[in-house]
C-alpha cells in the first residue's frame, strides 16, 4: 500500500530535521548547541513516528512520541546538570576541552588563531525605572527616523 | 560388634588412609604437634582391615586346599563405579595379534564384533593382593609410629604424615587394582608420593636434585608401562585382569581372568607377548631400581629415613616384583622374557652388592642392599616356576620386615648422631644405643641369610628356584616332559622353524617356546644360563653378608666415638621409635621360619589366579627343604661375615680401610661402576646440547618471527594512533561516516 | 514518463540537491573566518540552502492542492529553516531562540498530520520547559562575549557531507516508498506488511488521505495511553522521578556529611 502524499511529506520533514540535528551534533562545539541539535533529531523522529502512525491508522506512534517527550525531559534535566558540572571544571562549554582519551604521546589539539571579530558593542535598550518621570533631554529628538 | 563383609574391608583398606591424608591436609596446621593422629589412626585401622582380610582369605584357602589339591584359584572383584565406557571401541581386526592366534580367533568368534572400552574402579582380592596389602599397611603403620619420634619438631610435620597416608592409599590401590589402567594410575601415584617424600626437605639442593632424578628415571620405566598397556589393549581388547560380563550377557575374558587362563592359547606369546613382557619389565626395572634404571634409589636416601624405610625399601620398590608376579602367565608364555628377568635380577644383585661393599654412608649401604635384594627377587621371578614366583613374594615379605627394620635402625642412629650418617665418623654405638644395636644386628642376620632368621629361608627358596632351573633333574624334567607329551600328542601344527609356535599339551595348559623344533637345545642353553645365575647369586649372598656386617661392625663395635654434631645428648632413641624396631625385629626373626615350615605362604599364594593358571601351576614342585642349598648359602654367609669380622670387628671405623686391598676395583665400586658418569655422558650431555640448540633456535628464529609479526601492527599503530585525538566529536564523525557507508552499501545491494 | 526514466531523473535532481545541501551547510557552519569572507560565505550558503530545499521539494513533487498541503508546506519550511538556523547560528542564545521557532514549525507539522495533542504538548513541554532550562544554563555558564569555540566547528566539511548524504539516502528511500512495493524491496515491504494488519486498513485504502485517528482524537489517545500502555506510563513516571533525584545528587557537590555539619552549625 502506497503511503499518502501527506505521510511521505511528513517523513521527509522528519528526515530533514534529523539530518540537520546530526550535522549540528557533529559540527558544533558548544555543548548547549550540541544539545539543541540532539533535541532537533528527536523532533525529526517524532514527526516520522506521527507520520507512520497516520499511515497505519495506529496509536502506537503517538504513544511513542509521548514517551519520547518524557524521556527527552529527563535527559535534558540530567544532561544539563552534566553540562554545568563540565563547565564548573573546565570554565568552558567547549566539547574539545575534554581530550584525555587521546594517545598518551599526542599533544593536545588546539584551535588555530582566530581573526579578530569586528568588535561592535551590542546596544541594549535602556528601560525607564518604574514610578519615576522619565528625564528627557531638552535637545533629544523624540521622533523616530524611520516610520 | 560391627559385622564387616570382605568387600567393605577391601574398600576400607585404601579408603581409610586416603581419608587420613585428606584430614591431615585439611587440619594439619591446627593439629600442630598432634598432626600424626589422622594418619596413624587411619593406617592402623587399614592394617587391622588388611590383616582381617588376609586371615579370612587364608582360612578359606587352606580349608579348600585340604580337600582338593592344589587349592582352586580364589578371587573377589568389587567394582566401585564405572570410570569410563566407550562402546564399540575395539574391533579385533584381521591380522592383528589378537586374531593371529587361531585359538584366540576362535574364542573371539563368540564375542560381539566390537568390544567396549570399559574401565571401572575395580578392586580385587586374592592371596597375592591380600599379602601385599597386609605387608604395606603393617610396615606403613610401624613406620608411621616411628616417624612420630623421628620427625617431631620438623616444620613439615603434617605434610610428612599426609604424604605417608597418601602413599599407603596409592600403594594399596596399586596392589588391589584389577585392571591395567588403574595399575598405571596408581603406579604414577606412588611415584608422585615417592618424589614428594624424597624431596621432603626441598630446601636442600641435593634433596631436590635427588627427587628430580628419581622422577625422571622412573619416567623411563613408566613409559614402558604405558606402551605395555597400549599393547595389551591392542592385543586383548580389554585391560581388565578379571572376566567381565558385557551388557548383552556375553562373557568378556579378562587378561588374567579364569576364562583366558583356563583356555588353551588364551595368552598371546611370540613377538608381541615378548614385547609386552619386556616393556612391563622395563616398568618394573624403573620402579624397583633394577639395572640399568637403579641409579635413582641410592640418591633417594636424601629423603627422611622413615620414608626411605617405607617407600624405598619395604613397599614401593617391590611394586615391580608385584607386577611381574601378577603377570606371571604372560611371562610364562614368553621364555625369552623370563630369562631376561632373571639375568637382569641376578646382575643387579651382584653389581649392587659389589658397590655396597665400599659405601661409607650407612643409608647408602642399605640402599644398595635393597637394590641387591630386589635383584634376588627378580632372579627368582625369572625362573618362571611356581616356586620362583612364591619365593620372590616370600622374600618380598621377609625383606619388607628386615629392611624396614634396618632402615629404621639406621634412622635411629642418625637421629641420635645429630644427622650424621657417615660410618667413619662414629663407632661403638652399642654402648649408647643398646636396643638399636640389638635390633640392627637381628636385621643384619636376617639380611645376611643366617639361620634361623627370616632372610635365610626366603633366600634359600630363591636359590632353590634358580637351582631347579640350572640342574634340570628336579623340576625342569617334569617341565620338559609335559612339552614332549604335547609333542607326542600330535596336536602340534606344522609351523615354519623361525616362527614362534603356539600349541597345547594334552592336559590343556599352554606352553610356548621360541621354536618348536629345538625345545631341548633351548632348555639346555637356559639351564646353562641359570647355572651361572645360581653361582652369581651365591656369590652375592656372600657379598651381602660381608657388607651388612661391615656396616654393623663399623657402627656398633670398636671404641665409642660420637661426631660433634650429636653434642652431648647422644642417647638411645625415644620409645616411640624403639618399639617399632622391636616389633620388626620379632617379625624379622620368626616370619621366615613360620612361613616356611608351615608352607602357609606358598600354598596361599598358589591360590592366586595368576599363579594358579595351568601354565604356572604345572611347574609346581613338592615342598622341600634343600639341605645342600642351605649349606651352600650358610657357608657363603659365614664366609662374608668372617671376612667382615677380620676387617672391621673391634676396629675404630676411621682407621685405614681394609677395602684398599681391592686396588683399582675399589675405585670402580666406590664410583658405582661409573654408571652415573656413563649416563651423564651418553644421555644428559647430548640432551643438554640439543636443549641448547633448541633454546637458540627458539630465541633467535621463533622469537624473531614472532617479533616480526608483532612489528607489523606496531608500525601500523604508530601511524593510526594519530587519529586517536581524544576529541569525541571526531570519533562521532567517524562513526556516522562508517554507518553511512554501510547503509550506502546496503542501498546499492537493494537498488532493485 | 516511464518509472525508470523518472527514477534516474529524480536521482540526478537528488544528487544535485544533496551536493547543494552539503555545500550550503559547510558554508553556513562557523569556520572561524570572520569579516567579509564570512559574510559572503553565509550569503552564498543561504542561497545554496534555498536551492537545495527547493530541489528536495521538487523530488517530492507531491504538493498538489492548496489548503491542507499549503499549510503543511509553510510549517514544514518554518521547521526546516529554523532547524538549519539553529545549528549554524554562532551565538548559542540565538540558537536556542531559533530552536524555539523550529519547535513551533514542528508543532504545526504535527497538527497538520493530525496529532493535535502532540503538537500542543511539544510546544508546552519543549518551548515552555526544556528551552527555558537551556536558557537558564546559558545564563549560568556562557561567558560574556563570543566564545572562540562558538566561532569554529569540528570537521565542518565532513559533518556537512555526512548530513547531506544521510538526507539523500532518506529521500531516496522515501521516494521508493511512493513508487510502491513492486519497485523496492526491504523497507516498503515491511511497511505494507505492517499496514496490511487490522480492520482499519481497508478504510485507509478506500480514502488514502483520510485520517482514521481524527475522530474524538484526544479522548482516544488518552484511552490508549492509560489502557494498553498504563505500565509504560508508570515506568515513565518513575523515570522522571529518578532523573530528578539524579540531577540533584549530581549537582550538589558538598558531601552529605558536610551538609549535615553545615545544617548543625546553622541550628546552633
Amino acid at each position: 500500500m502506497t503511503p499518502s502524499p501527506l505521510v511521505l511529506d511528513g517523513l521527509m520533514v522528519g528526515g530533514m530535521l534529523f539530518a540537520l540535528g546530526l550535522v549540528g551534533i557533529l559540527a558544533r562545539r558548544n555543548l548547549i548547541v550540541m544539545f539543541l541539535s540532539a533535541e532537533l533529531m528527536l523532533q525529526g523522529v517524532s514527526v516520522s513516528l506521527v507520520s507512520w502512525s497516520r499511515h497505519h491508522g495506529d496509536w502506537g506512534g503517538h504513544v511513542l512520541v509521548i514517551f519520547v517527550l518524557t524521556v527527552a525531559a529527563c535527559e535534558a534535566a540530567v544532561a544539563l546538570v552534566f553540562v554545568l558540572q563540565a563547565f564548573a571544571r573546565s570554565g568552558r562549554l567547549d566539547s574539545a576541552a575534554w581530550q584525555s582519551l587521546r594517545e598518551s604521546n599526542l599533544s593536545r589539539t588546539v584551535d588555530h588563531e582566530l581573526p579578530a571579530v569586528d568588535a561592535v558593542a551590542p546596544v541594549f535598550p535602556r528601560l525607564t525605572p518604574a514610578g519615576v518621570a522619565p528625564h528627557v533631554a531638552e535637545d533629544a529628538n523624540l521622533e523616530r527616523e524611520h516610520v | 560388634m560391627l559385622e564387616l563383609d570382605p568387600t567393605t574391608l577391601l574398600v576400607l583398606v585404601p579408603a581409610l588412609p586416603l581419608a587420613g591424608a585428606l584430614l591431615t591436609v585439611l587440619l594439619g596446621r591446627r593439629l600442630g604437634s598432634g598432626a600424626h593422629w589422622p594418619a596413624v589412626v587411619s593406617i592402623a585401622a587399614a592394617a587391622v582391615a588388611a590383616v582381617t582380610l588376609l586371615v579370612g582369605l587364608a582360612g578359606d584357602v587352606s580349608e579348600k586346599a585340604s580337600r582338593v589339591q592344589p587349592a582352586p584359584p580364589v578371587e573377589m572383584i568389587t567394582t566401585l563405579w564405572q570410570w569410563a565406557t566407550v562402546a564399540d571401541a575395539y574391533a579385533p581386526a584381521a591380522g592383528s595379534p589378537a586374531a593371529a592366534g587361531e585359538d584366540l580367533a576362535a574364542r573371539s568368534a563368540g564375542l560381539p564384533a566390537a568390544l567396549p572400552f570399559s574401565i571401572g574402579i575395580d578392586l580385587r582380592l586374592d592371596p597375592l593382593t591380600a599379602t601385599m596389602l597386609a605387608v604395606i599397611t603393617c610396615v606403613g603403620l610401624l613406620v608411621a609410629i616411628y616417624s612420630i619420634g623421628y620427625m617431631h619438631d620438623d616444620p613439615g610435620y603434617p605434610r610428612f604424615f599426609a604424604l605417608v597416608a597418601a602413599f599407603v592409599f596409592s600403594m594399596a590401590m596399586l596392589v588391589a587394582a584389577s585392571n591395567f589402567l588403574l595399575v598405571y594410575v596408581f603406579w604414577e601415584a606412588v611415584g608422585a608420593c615417592s618424589y614428594l617424600l624424597i624431596g621432603f626437605w626441598f630446601q636442600r639442593p641435593t634433596a631436590a636434585a635427588a627427587a628430580k632424578k628419581a622422577f625422571l628415571v622412573n619416567r623411563v620405566g613408566d613409559f614402558g608401562l604405558a606402551v605395555a598397556v597400549f599393547l595389551l589393549w591392542m592385543t586383548y581388547g580389554t585391560l581388565n585382569f578379571h572376566d567381565t560380563t558385557l551388557a548383552d550377557g556375553s562373557l568378556m575374558p579378562g587378561i588374567l581372568g579364569a576364562e583366558r587362563l583356563g583356555a588353551a592359547a588364551g595368552i598371546v606369546g611370540g613377538t608381541v607377548g615378548t614385547a609386552i613382557c619386556l616393556l612391563l619389565l622395563l616398568a618394573a626395572c624403573g620402579k624397583s631400581a633394577q639395572l640399568p634404571l637403579h641409579v635413582w634409589l641410592p640418591d633417594a636416601m636424601e629423603g627422611p629415613t622413615p620414608a626411605s624405610a617405607l617407600i624405598h625399601a619395604a613397599t614401593m620398590v617391590t611394586a615391580g616384583v608385584y607386577l611381574v608376579a601378577r603377570c606371571a602367565p604372560l611371562y610364562v608364555a614368553c621364555p625369552a622374557a623370563l630369562t631376561t628377568v632373571s639375568i637382569v635380577g641376578a646382575t643387579t644383585a651382584l653389581v649392587a652388592a659389589l658397590i655396597g661393599t665400599v659405601q661409607n654412608d650407612l643409608k647408602r649401604v642399605l640402599a644398595y642392599s635393597t637394590i641387591s635384594q630386589l635383584g634376588y627377587m627378580f632372579a627368582s621371578l625369572g625362573t618362571g616356576t611356581l616356586l620362583g614366583f612364591t619365593a620372590a613374594i616370600f622374600h618380598l615379605v621377609t625383606h619388607a620386615f628386615f629392611k624396614a627394620l634396618l632402615f629404621l635402625g639406621a634412622g635411629s642412629v642418625m637421629h641420635s648422631m645429630g644427622g650424621v650418617i657417615d660410618m667413619r665418623r662414629f663407632g661403638g654405638l652399642r654402648r649408647i644405643m643398646p636396643i638399636t644395636a640389638a635390633t640392627f644386628l637381628i636385621g643384619s642376620l636376617a639380611l645376611a641369610g643366617v639361620a634361623p632368621f627370616a632372610g635365610f629361608f626366603s633366600k634359600d627358596e630363591i636359590l632353590a628356584a634358580l637351582h631347579s632351573r640350572g640342574w634340570t633333574h628336579h623340576a625342569a624334567e617334569h617341565h620338559d616332559a609335559e612339552v614332549h607329551e604335547g609333542h607326542a600328542g600330535g596336536e602340534l601344527p606344522s609351523v615354519p622353524e623361525a616362527r614362534p609356535a603356539i600349541y597345547r599339551t594334552e592336559s590343556g595348559p599352554l606352553i610356548q617356546f621360541a621354536s618348536a623344533g629345538d625345545g631341548e637345545p633351548e632348555a639346555e642353553t637356559s639351564a646353562g644360563t641359570f647355572r651361572l645365575l645360581y653361582w652369581m647369586s651365591l656369590f652375592t649372598a656372600a657379598l651381602t653378608a660381608f657388607y651388612t656386617f661391615r656396616a654393623v661392625f663399623m657402627t656398633f663395635t670398636g671404641p665409642t666415638r660420637v661426631p660433634e654434631e650429636a653434642g652431648h645428648h647422644a642417647h638411645e632413641s625415644p620409645r616411640v621409635m624403639t618399639i617399632p624396631l622391636v616389633i620388626l625385629a620379632v617379625a624379622a626373626t620368626v616370619s621366615g621360619w613360620l612361613l616356611f615350615s608351615t608352607e602357609a605362604l606358598s600354598r596361599f599364594l598358589a591360590a592366586t589366579p595368576s599363579l594358579a593358571a595351568p601354565a604356572v601351576a604345572a611347574t609346581a614342585t613338592p615342598h622341600a627343604f634343600h639341605l645342600d642349598l642351605a649349606i651352600q648359602g650358610t657357608l657363603a654367609a659365614a664366609v662374608g661375615i668372617l671376612i667382615a669380622a677380620i676387617g672391621y670387628l673391634g676396629r675404630s671405623s676411621d682407621g685405614p680401610q681394609p677395602e684398599r686391598f681391592l686396588g683399582p676395583l675399589e675405585g670402580l665400586f666406590a664410583n658405582r661402576f661409573y654408571l652415573d658418569e656413563l649416563y651423564t655422558a651418553l644421555i644428559v650431555r647430548p640432551l643438554e646440547f640439543f636443549g641448547l640448540l633448541a633454546a637458540g633456535f627458539d630465541r633467535y628464529v621463533i622469537d624473531g618471527l614472532v617479533n616480526l609479526v608483532a612489528c607489523v601492527p606496531l608500525a601500523i599503530g604508530a601511524v593510526v594512533r594519530r587519529l586517536q585525538s581524544g576529541l569525541l566529536q571526531r570519533y562521532a564523525v567517524a562513526g556516522v561516516m562508517g554507518t553511512l557507508l554501510v547503509v550506502l552499501a546496503l542501498a546499492w545491494q537493494l537498488r532493485g | 514518463m516511464s518509472p525508470g526514466e523518472g527514477l534516474s531523473m529524480t536521482g540526478s535532481i537528488l544528487a544535485v540537491a544533496v551536493g547543494c545541501a552539503a555545500a550550503s551547510l559547510w558554508l553556513l557552519l562557523p569556520r572561524g573566518e570572520g569579516g567579509v569572507r564570512e559574510r559572503m560565505a553565509r550569503r552564498f550558503g543561504t542561497l545554496l540552502g534555498c536551492v537545495s530545499l527547493a530541489l528536495f521539494i521538487a523530488t517530492g513533487h507531491r504538493l498538489g492542492g492548496v489548503g491542507e498541503e499549503a499549510v503543511f508546506l509553510v510549517v514544514a519550511l518554518v521547521a526546516v529553516i529554523s532547524g538549519a538556523a539553529t545549528i549554524v547560528t554562532r551565538s548559542p542564545v540565538y540558537s536556542a531562540i531559533w530552536f524555539a521557532l523550529a519547535l513551533a514549525g514542528v508543532a504545526g507539522v504535527l497538527l497538520v498530520l493530525g496529532a493535535q495533542f502532540l503538537g500542543v504538548a511539544t510546544i508546552v513541554v519543549y518551548a515552555g520547559a526544556i528551552l527555558v532550562m537551556f536558557l537558564f544554563v546559558l545564563m549560568l555558564a556562557q561567558p560574556s562575549g563570543m566564545a572562540p569555540y562558538d566561532r569554529v566547528s569540528n570537521e565542518p566539511l565532513l559533518s556537512a557531507v555526512a548530513g547531506a548524504v544521510l538526507l539523500g539516502l532518506l529521500t531516496l528511500f522515501i521516494g521508493r516508498l511512493s513508487a510502491g512495493p513492486a519497485d523496492c524491496c526491504a523497507v516498503p515491504s515491511k511497511a505494507t506488511a505492517l499496514g496490511s494488519e487490522g480492520a482499519q486498513d481497508s478504510a485507509v485504502a478506500d480514502a488514502p488521505s483520510a485520517d482514521p485517528l481524527a475522530a474524538n482524537h484526544v479522548a482516544r489517545l488518552g484511552g490508549e495511553l492509560f489502557g494498553r500502555h498504563l505500565l509504560a506510563v508508570e515506568a515513565a513516571g518513575v523515570l522522571l522521578l529518578v532523573a530528578l533525584i539524579g540531577s540533584i545528587a549530581i549537582v550538589s557537590r558538598t558531601p552529605p556529611e558536610e551538609r549535615v555539619e553545615l545544617a548543625r552549625r546553622a541550628d546552633a
